[in-house]
């Protein structure tokens, strides 16, 4: 479980509350086995916000505990619960071939090789990505990308994963592929964040939507009741709740 | 072609990363042992031989073109006098063949690269230098290894972009200057997002690091490193 109580977080000013606001004065509980999105127009907080799940970002004030442990007492604990899938994968990956990659969490927290080669195999076997170990990084599409991105955060057997707008530049069918595995993960029981301006793809799956607006929680409610709201916040949603019809807001 | 490791099944990729770095260690040593141009040529035949064992060829050697010029250069700064006779021949040899020794290296160093994984680099340093040392060095290895590509990729898309808006016709001092600019800038962005994801991923000093083990043809390995170590020795001794 996650809980927020009071988070705010700012950029610049001295530490004195002249900066600008990102996120303010946030409390949430995000239940294992949630699968949850975090919605709102660009510079909303999103970001920020899910940054402060596993210790990425600092709050300036209020508190963050994962599994009732805060996360600054224990940044090792958190990252391994709450894994995380940034923007652009490039940013993420840090080896050169896949299967180094996504070994590269459960090593830095010292499994046995066994462990690992386990580890590695499910989260590829997870992300349809079977039997391509030594294919190179570089080689890989955008959609390809991302699943590996997504594979080195399962790797770590985390109990929340999150995605900070895991669409981005996909096409169709990777956009489709990346729902899927995340459909998967749903019914693995795995909670889910997914940051994003667009629900279309995965309003469907979501059991709750929280919606940020200038740092705050605008709306906090089922799909069903957020998707009338959300097009306020410059929230792409589709026609049908299901998510089944796509449309714009 | 690349400043990072390339999968492969080349006999350098079977070897044991600890009789690679040895061998690269007695090449070093040789070459400023045998300084004349007949050992040199030999050590040449050497070296390009390294990098075909690692399937690489000239291209990788064209990763490192960022050194040449001050290769290049060292020599004609070495020769240049202030008064008559303005240039020393002999002056600009004897560092030509110092820059020479630093290009075969680079070789041999770019059949490393290409045919060793970078945990298996620091696997390799922590096994050898044990404590805090090996950890610190192994840790220096890890995060160099992955940072380089990053930036060699950020230099080039800089490179790319300017031409992309025809700032290829631009003096070369301005383009340089313009490339110079984008790529600090994206290496300070590139650094900070490799340390957040470094992070996010709980790097550690101490993580789980692959198994080593020396197989038949490290035997060999060994064997040339260390002879090529001794070989260096006796021009001392």
């Amino acid at each position: 479980m996650i809980d927020l109580n009071g988070v705010t977080c700012q950029y610049g000013g001295a530490g004195d509350g002249t900066g600008i606001t990102a996120v303010d004065e946030v409390s949430l509980t995000i239940p294992d086995g949630e699968f949850l999105i975090v919605a709102g127009a660009n510079g909303s907080g999103k970001t920020t916000l899910v940054r402060t799940f596993n210790g990425l970002s600092t709050p300036d004030s209020g508190t963050v505990a994962v599994n009732g442990t805060p996360v600054e007492d224990d940044l090792v604990a958190a990252r391994s619960a709450v894994g995380m899938v940034f923007q652009d994968p490039r940013d993420q990956l840090v080896a050169a071939t896949v299967g180094a990659d996504v070994a590269f969490g459960p090593e830095n927290l010292g499994r046995s090789h066994g462990e690992i080669a386990r580890n590695v195999a499910a989260a590829l076997d997870a992300v349809n990505m079977t039997g391509r170990e030594d294919d190179r990084i570089a080689s890989l599409s955008g959609g390809e990308r991302e699943r590996v991105a997504i594979a080195g955060a399962l790797a770590m057997e985390p109990d929340h994963l999150v995605l900070d707008e895991p669409f981005t530049g996909l096409d169709e069918p990777a956009r489709r592929s990346v729902v899927e595995r995340l459909e998967e993960r749903r019914r693995a029981g795995m909670g889910v964040i997914v940051v994003t301006h667009d629900l279309r793809d995965v309003l469907g799956l979501a059991d709750r939507v929280v919606g940020l607006a200038d740092g705050r929680v605008a709306v906090d409610a089922t799909p069903e009741a957020a998707v009338e709201a959300l097009p306020e916040l410059d929230v792409r949603v589709p026609v049908s709740a299901d998510g089944d019809e796509s449309g714009d807001s | 072609m690349t400043l990072a490791y390339v999968p492969g099944n080349s006999p350098a990729h079977r070897l044991d990363p600890r009789s690679k770095l040895l061998v690269q260690a007695g090449v070093a040593a040789a070459a400023y042992a045998y300084t004349t141009p007949r050992g040199l040529a030999v050590l040449t035949l050497f070296a390009v031989g390294c990098l075909r064992l690692a399937g690489g060829d000239a291209r990788d050697v064209w990763t490192y073109r960022f050194a040449f010029p001050v290769l290049v250069l060292a020599p004609l700064v070495a020769g240049v006098t202030l008064g008559a006779p303005w240039f020393r021949p002999d002056r600009a040899a004897t560092t030509g063949l110092a820059s020479y020794r630093v290009l075969l290296i680079l070789v041999v160093a770019a059949g490393y690269v290409r045919s060793t994984p970078v945990r298996e680099s620091r696997a390799a340093i922590q096994h050898t230098v044990p404590g805090r040392a090996g950890q610190f060095l192994g840790v220096g290895v890890a995060l160099v290894f992955r940072f380089l590509p990053l930036l060699k990729r950020d230099l080039l898309t800089a490179r790319e972009a300017i031409r992309a808006r025809g700032g290829g016709a631009r003096p070369v001092r301005e383009r340089m200057r313009l490339v110079a600019v984008a790529g600090v800038n994206r290496a300070f962005e590139r650094a900070d997002r490799l340390g957040t994801a470094l992070n996010a991923r709980c790097f550690a000093w101490n993580p789980t690091l692959p198994r080593l083990a020396f197989g038949r043809a490290d035997a060999v390995a060994l064997a040339v490193g260390v002879g090529l170590l001794a070989a260096a020795l006796t021009t001392v001794l």
